[in-house]
């Protein structure tokens, strides 16, 4: 069953001959519990594509799914609710607040619902399992680039969403941290049954993903590529 | 340098306007409250020139130096703009005494003695004079009809402008130059000392009013081998335009604080008059408050560059330079938006008033010039401490508190937002701060006005008696003369007036004083050579070591002793109880600090009066050193202190030397009661709604005809004037409120900017993951009011805790407002603090509302 659908989507930057086009006819169905990444050189419109799944940016033109609903129906608001109840986001530079502790920042999602109970086992279970529970009262600048970025999968995940959105999750770590954080990711994907779409430009973390989609010129590329693989190997 | 920072303003536009409009607002508010504080001065100026006359000093001079000096004459150290002439030909004792004197065109236009009517006499028999002299000589003709003083026949040809009423104590007539002196009828006085017969000459001076006077004073004095003592003074004017050389401020401090005399209320009013103390601090304040926002505005465009300047370091260019580049940056913004900011305030301030201070403007130019590169300076000297701090740890300080939020039921967001939006404790101060200082100087400058509105109102009814517009008085040095019941009666009941008071008068002596609180207190009145020889001294020191001290005694009516009661400094005033319980009011002494004493004394003591007996009166008896059957002596319990007189006599203790004479007041059934006086001294009385005023004039001049020695003085002029004074100051006073809210919301709006658009990509992270636009804009609002509730508190405490106490003081000892009574209407305080929550949600709102529309990936990509 797909949970995410995409029909013709283009997005076009300026007007006029100052047109930039970023995505062009993208058509794509991503399964439940899929772990794709999306791969392509710089400026090819993988993060462009990211962000129009993720409701941060509207499709010029297309229509997107998620979990059946067409997200260009909503309202702003509902948008808001949907993508906050249904999408996580990790970010390449971590994104956390830095004026929380760990716990605040893997808590704040959820408290943006009025009324909502904050689970306390599952942050619990989930700080544990990313293994920064004992950091939980550390501000962000007191944390390792890995333990941030843990923290952030922990918020991303703490909503418990459909779909994981991660732009370049790994790029601003070590290759033994990669390895850590690729892997929890992979389990989370398990354990919680969740979509991961991961943006990356590095192609040996792609190749351990379950699907690769690759971009170019904002179009999806069917053919097979090869890419130079820069001691990843031990990942695939 | 000069490229780089062309390049830089050109590069960071807003920003390069935000620093040029917080140099305009600075310029604007500098230019605007100078030409403000010099209007007002002016206006002070003008208001006592109106009331005193345009000269500055006069001398008596001999005839050759009588003719030798003219306007226009300059000199080595001083210029003489114009020397009015002004001779005593003549003086008559008849009814009243009456100086005959000739004049030049320049004293009549100093003095304000215009002509309305007519022509100046040209002919030995010809007279001019207002229309109170002559009213009071009982002339009602018109120019050309005659008139008969002391024996002899004049021809009336001119009507001038009367004197300021409340200064029309001597009765003039001018004269022409070939008016000839009847030596044998002429020269007599009535006793009073201040009667010359003969010629005298006097010279009436004005000096540049660029110049300080004291200075062109002593340098006409050497001039014409003149001795300073023959010199008097225009005080009320010249104290406007350095009359006196002012003391040095060492001296005055080491005196206030060494000196047994000396006290820091000395020194602010020594500071006050020396060298115009509330001036000079309110334009101090001011530039600290401008420089402090041109500060806050430019170091919050140059921490947006702190990386830059990073690079540019690295690259090889020194501090010093890139300092450099920061001053030249903020001159050239300065050379632009100085003139810009001198027009708009000018400009503002001009549509309540004409007059402009260029000196301000020049001296707020060079001090800002200076200012700035002080401002460069620390700018520069602050972002590198801030970027070696930041090198090393960042800002950690929010890191002291590990408190897990989230383990309570608190919404996060609003604990990010309040963590960013007070994370800098040096912006969030300098936001209250500027949120405060408009509505504490609002406050303060409510609560001057308030109290200056009464002060006004007191002052009117008090001082110079203009709370009425028509005082009929008489000018009589003697008990014997009094206004008639039937008269006072024939007044109160003309449908042409309302509030009539008719006052009684005597003069007493107040005996077994054992105390004087102040020694030296009566000094200067002792020495007064007409109060011996007249009164037998003012204080007296007995045999057994008390005192007797000479007072004015007042019989006031019910309504004006309920209007005194505006002036009670202790006790209560109730005109039944006063008849039945043998009560007076008593008039504290004031020292020249604001401070009120009565000899220690209380509601509910006593005091013991002896007053001239009616029967058998003679003027001799004046001096209380009578028989003792003479005088009638009674002892009255206090039931008030009190602060002022209302109706006041002034040909007694009250005269030139001595505005603020000691009184009593009681009922005039009292008076009548115990000593027997049934006659009145005064009568104020104030035109019935719709009167012509001359109707009444002619109405109350028709009742006193018959009254010798009884005239009418007309103040509705003077009124007029001392309204529009007030309006004036009140204007004042709001302007500068206004115009430093202004300046406060500029720098409040740029900061408030500046802390949420710093955190734009963490608000914008917050946003994608799922804040709506309404959540998001509810927890930026509750810190908005967060902001305005905490400038409240601190603008609450600030302003009951220091502020008002400093203003109370200022008004009591400085300033010396009568009875400090308003406070700030309710309604203002609610206002002041509404608004300033108003400003503070709309400060964080604008940009809160600039951030959501823009795209949200852009703010976290940034």
């Amino acid at each position: 069953m797909s949970i995410l659908e995409l029909h013709n989507v283009e997005k076009i930057y300026g007007e006029k001959e100052n047109q930039v086009y970023a995505l062009r006819d993208i058509s794509l169905q991503v399964e439940e519990g899929e772990f794709a990444a999306i791969v392509g050189t710089s400026g090819s419109g993988k993060s462009t594509l990211l962000h129009i799944i993720g409701g941060l940016d509207n499709p010029t033109k297309g229509k997107i799914f998620v979990k059946n609903r067409e997200i260009a129906s909503l309202s702003r608001k509902e948008l808001t609710i949907f993508r906050r109840r249904n999408i996580g986001f990790v970010f390449q530079n971590y994104s956390l607040m830095p004026v929380l502790n760990v716990y605040d920042n893997v808590a704040l999602p959820v408290t943006f619902d009025r009324g909502r109970h904050l689970n306390r086992k599952y942050i619990e279970e989930l700080l544990r399992e990313l293994g920064i529970w004992e950091k939980r009262k550390k501000y962000p600048h007191e944390l390792s680039g890995g333990q941030q970025q843990r923290t952030a999968i922990a918020r991303a995940l703490v909503n418990k969403p459909h779909i994981l959105l991660c732009d370049e999750p790994t790029g601003n770590l070590d290759s033994a941290t990669t390895i850590e954080v690729m892997g929890l990711l992979k389990a989370s994907c398990r354990k919680y049954q969740q979509t991961i779409l991961m943006v990356t430009h590095n192609e040996a973390i792609a190749q351990t993903c379950d699907r690769v989609i690759r971009i170019e010129d904002g179009r999806i590329v069917t053919g097979k590529r090869k890419f130079p693989v820069k001691g990843g190997d031990a990942l695939c | 340098m000069l490229k780089l920072a062309w390049k830089y303003m050109r590069y960071y536009r807003s920003q390069t306007l935000a620093i040029l409009a917080s140099i305009v607002l600075t310029a604007a508010l500098l230019a605007g409250i100078s030409s403000l504080i010099y209007s007002s001065q002016k206006s002070d100026l003008a208001n006592s020139q109106t009331i005193y006359g345009d000269w500055h000093y006069y001398v008596e001079a001999d005839e050759e130096l009588y003719e030798s000096i003219h306007s226009g004459e300059t000199g080595n150290g001083y210029d003489l703009k114009q020397c009015g002439k002004m001779e005593i030909r003549d003086v008559v004792s008849e009814e009243f005494v009456i100086r005959f004197i000739q004049t030049d065109a320049a004293y009549r236009q100093m003095a304000h003695r215009d002509l309305l009517e007519g022509t100046f006499p040209e002919k030995e028999n010809e007279i001019a004079a207002d229309g109170f002299v002559l009213s009071s000589l009982g002339f009602s003709g018109n120019p050309g009809d005659s008139i008969q003083i002391g024996g002899r026949d004049y021809v009336v040809t001119g009507i001038l402008k009367s004197r300021w009423a409340a200064d029309a104590g001597e009765m003039e007539i001018f004269v022409s130059d070939t008016f000839q002196t009847e030596e044998a009828e002429g020269a007599q006085t009535l006793g009073s000392s201040a009667v010359k017969p003969g010629r005298e000459q006097f010279l009436y001076l004005r000096f540049d009013e660029e110049e300080k006077l004291y200075r062109q004073l002593d340098a006409f004095l050497n001039a014409y081998r003149l001795d300073a003592e023959s010199v008097v003074g225009n005080d009320e004017v010249t104290r406007y335009l350095g009359g006196e050389a002012p003391a040095g401020i060492y001296e005055i401090i080491k005196f206030g604080l060494t000196d047994e005399e000396g006290n820091l209320t000395y020194i602010l009013l020594k500071l006050q008059s020396d060298y115009n103390l509330a001036y000079n601090g309110m334009i101090g304040f001011l530039c600290l408050f401008s420089l402090f926002v041109v500060y806050s505005v430019f170091s919050i465009s140059v921490s947006r560059r702190t990386s830059e300047y990073g690079m540019l370091k690295t690259l090889g260019i020194s501090g010093r330079q890139i300092g450099g580049t920061l001053l030249l940056e903020l001159w050239m913004l300065f050379f632009l938006g100085y003139p810009l900011g001198c027009l708009a305030g000018n400009g503002i301030v001009s549509l309540v008033c004409q007059k402009v201070s260029w000196s301000a403007m020049i001296s707020g130019f060079v001090f800002l010039l200076i200012s700035l590169a002080a401002v460069a300076w620390m700018v520069v000297r602050s972002q590198r401490k801030y970027s070696l701090k930041e090198a090393m740890s960042g800002d950690t300080s929010f890191t002291k508190k590990r408190k897990i939020y989230a383990l309570h039921p608190v919404p996060m967001a609003g604990v990010v937002v309040r963590k960013f939006m007070f994370a800098n404790k040096k912006k969030v101060t300098g936001i209250l701060i500027s949120l405060s200082v408009g509505g504490c100087i609002f406050l303060c400058t409510t609560y001057m006005v308030e109290n200056l509105k009464i002060h006004a109102e007191l002052s009117l009814k008090s001082d110079d008696g203009l709370g009425s517009e028509y005082r009929i008085s008489l000018k009589s040095c003697s008990l014997i003369d009094t206004i008639p019941e039937a008269v006072a009666d024939q007044i109160q009941s003309m449908p042409e007036t309302e509030h009539v008071y008719a006052t009684k008068y005597t003069l007493s002596e107040m005996i077994q004083i054992e105390e004087l609180e102040w020694e030296h207190y009566f000094d200067q009145q002792n020495q007064v050579l007409s109060f011996q020889q007249r009164f037998g001294g003012i204080c007296v020191r007995q045999d057994d070591g008390t005192y007797r001290i000479k007072y004015d005694m007042y019989g006031y009516d019910q309504e004006l002793l309920e209007q005194l009661g505006d002036f009670i400094l202790e006790g209560e005033i109730d005109p039944e109880e006063m008849k039945t319980r043998n009560q007076i009011a008593a008039v504290a002494n004031m020292d020249g600090q604001g401070n009120y004493s009565f000899y220690g004394k209380k509601p509910g003591d006593t005091v013991t009066l002896r007053v001239p007996r009616t029967d058998g009166y003679t003027d001799e008896l004046l001096d209380f050193q009578g028989n003792e059957e003479c005088y009638i002596e009674q002892e009255f319990e206090i039931a008030a202190i009190v602060s002022r007189t209302l109706a006041r006599e002034q040909e007694f203790l009250n005269s030139d030397v001595w505005d603020d004479s000691p009184s009593v007041i009681m009922t005039n059934e009292q008076m009548k009661d115990y000593f027997g006086i049934t006659g009145y001294h005064l009568i104020h009385a104030s035109p019935a709604e719709g009167m012509e005023p001359e109707k009444v004039t002619n109405q109350l001049l028709q009742a006193i005809r018959d009254v010798p020695k009884a005239v009418l003085q007309d103040y509705s002029a003077a009124i007029e004037t001392q309204k529009n004074y007030l309006k004036q100051q009140q204007i004042f006073f709001s302007g500068i409120a206004v115009i430093l809210l202004v300046i406060s919301l500029f720098h409040i709006v740029n900061s408030m900017n500046h802390t949420i658009f710093a955190r734009r990509r963490e608000y914008g992270i917050i946003r994608a993951m799922g804040i709506t636009d309404s959540g998001f804009y509810r927890m930026i609002l509750q810190t908005g009011i967060l902001y305005g509730v905490l400038a409240d508190v601190f603008i609450f405490l600030i302003y009951h805790l220091v502020l008002r106490r400093v203003m109370d003081y200022y008004m009591t000892h400085i300033v010396q407002f009568l009875h400090l009574t308003a406070d700030v209407p309710n309604l203002v305080l609610m206002g002041i603090m509404g608004l300033n929550v108003v400003i503070a949600v709309g400060a964080v709102m604008f940009p809160a509302w600039k951030l959501v529309r823009e795209n949200m990936i852009s703010q976290i990509t940034q």
